[in-house]
């Protein structure tokens, strides 16, 4: 048997869903950087869904959409919170940017995939100019588990912080930032290679002015060592929401 | 839902509008239209893709975790999910309705893992699974794609095709299945494995 029938096998009870809870969190995460893995299970799941036409429908209750959009507008405070708290800005229009935003992410042929690239977003609010500063945090996220980093940078000292999470150093990868922002043109331009230790100089966005920073959006791709050969990323890249930073830090 | 007719063998099922058929018979591109909206963050759409797939999605997690409240909850996450995922879907690689049922079916596998439910009743849900077969299919995918695949299911030797189903439709693990066939883990990871490659070899030909 080879390695790709063993991945082939791996991807098949991935999706058939006989594999045990660690196998299945390893999965997920992996097929996030792991193109030729993802598309073994796209491609699974694709051979396999007439069976769900086997799916007998049951009308939940009558109050779960309801719930539903009660936690949409949860979740789009939160963000809005954490894009700051300008009251004349309804949440949805921070969402929207932040969905407009990840647009501008995609690039070859990576975002069309739901997992396999993904890049992650932070949305820099306008500060409240009568409190001291605060960050502004995004986590990275890795599958809908797990955050895979959290990036704080504080205005207006632009010091910046990275903290892997979930995150681990790749064996021959590294992890690299990057910045996008309509003045520094289209393509993204990177931040840095993180460290060993999966860090980044605090310095690493000094050269950016806290208005553009404002703007800007943020992606942690993963490269070859030392970072992207040709200065855009290559590699998958890791996807981040908005994170208020009165809560957790 | 009961419905003598097979489709595999009756070619005129495909079109019919008996109650197999998707209740409201929303199309494909409505489906997509709304997923469009919802991608454009329209809280209209949202309610009414989920009007249009809500009982298809809670059967499917309801079936994997049979527990209500679970279920609620696996539901209500995956709806966020679609709504904030909803411009990563990519009509060239699936169905709306397959790609929700698979965010379904996902999120009620990992819950299934994560807390196992009590211990399945595995005659009754076996029979459940085997009788379903012909009459509860709704035709989400193409018909000729739903042929095939159980054109090949019906080429497993009929232990392995069980296997297959209890695992798609009912979440059952490598362990739940070693217990209902009185194997070793192992010789039901090697007979996942073979019925697999038997079905991708007889998908491929």
């Amino acid at each position: 048997m080879t390695d790709r029938d063993d991945l082939d096998m791996l991807a098949a009870e991935y999706v058939l869903g006989t594999l045990d809870a660690e196998e299945r969190t390893r999965v997920a995460q992996r097929r996030q950087d792991d193109a030729t893995l993802n598309d073994l299970i796209e491609a699974w799941e694709a051979r396999l869904a007439p069976l769900g036409d086997e799916i007998q429908e049951v009308a939940p209750g009558p109050d779960l959409l309801k719930r539903i959009e009660q936690r949409i507008d949860d979740l789009e405070a939160e963000r809005a919170a954490a894009a700051g708290s300008d009251e004349h800005v309804p949440p949805r229009d921070n969402v929207y940017q932040l969905q407009r935003r990840l647009r501008f992410w995609q690039w070859g042929t990576c975002l069309a995939t739901a997992a396999a690239l993904v890049l992650a977003v932070l949305l820099l609010a306008p500060l409240q100019t009568q409190q001291p500063p605060k960050p502004f945090v995004a986590v990275f996220q890795q599958n809908d588990q797990q955050p895979a980093f959290m990036v704080s940078v504080e205005l207006p000292s632009r010091d910046l912080h990275v903290q892997a999470v979930a995150a681990e150093p790749l064996p021959d990868k590294s992890y690299q930032m990057w910045i996008k922002e309509d003045s520094l043109g289209p393509k993204p331009r990177s931040v840095g290679v993180l460290n060993d230790d999966l860090s980044l100089a605090a310095n690493a966005l000094s050269e950016y002015s806290p208005e553009l920073l404002k703007r800007a959006t943020f992606g942690i791709s993963v490269e070859p060592p030392g970072g992207s050969p040709t200065g855009q990323p290559t590699g998958p890249a890791i996807h981040g929401y908005l994170y208020p930073a009165t809560r957790n830090l | 839902m009961h419905h003598a007719s097979d489709p595999a063998s009756d070619p005129a099922a495909g079109t019919s509008t008996g109650p197999d058929a998707m209740p409201g018979a929303i199309t494909r591109e409505q489906l997509e239209e709304l997923l469009q909206g919802v991608a454009d963050q329209d809280r209209q759409a949202f309610a009414r893709l989920y009007e249009a797939t809500a009982a298809k999605l809670y059967g499917a997690v309801l079936r994997i975790l049979k527990h209500e409240q679970r279920t609620d909850d696996v539901v209500q996450e995956v709806y966020v999910t679609i709504w904030q995922k909803a411009e990563q879907y990519d009509a060239l690689k699936a169905s709306p309705i397959t790609w929700m049922v698979t965010i379904a079916r996902n999120r009620a596998i990992d819950e299934l893992r994560r807390r196992p439910t009590a211990r399945h009743e595995p005659a009754d849900i076996l029979d459940q699974t085997a009788s379903d077969t012909p009459s509860a299919r709704e035709r989400l995918e193409g018909e000729e794609d739903a042929q095939r695949l159980y054109a090949c299911l019906e080429e497993l030797e009929g232990r392995r095709q069980d296997m297959v189903r209890l695992a798609y439709l009912e979440g059952w693990s490598r362990a739940d299945l070693a217990e209902r066939f009185e194997q070793p883990v192992n010789t039901v990871k090697t007979w996942l494995h073979r019925a697999l490659k038997q079905l991708k070899g007889c998908l491929a030909s």
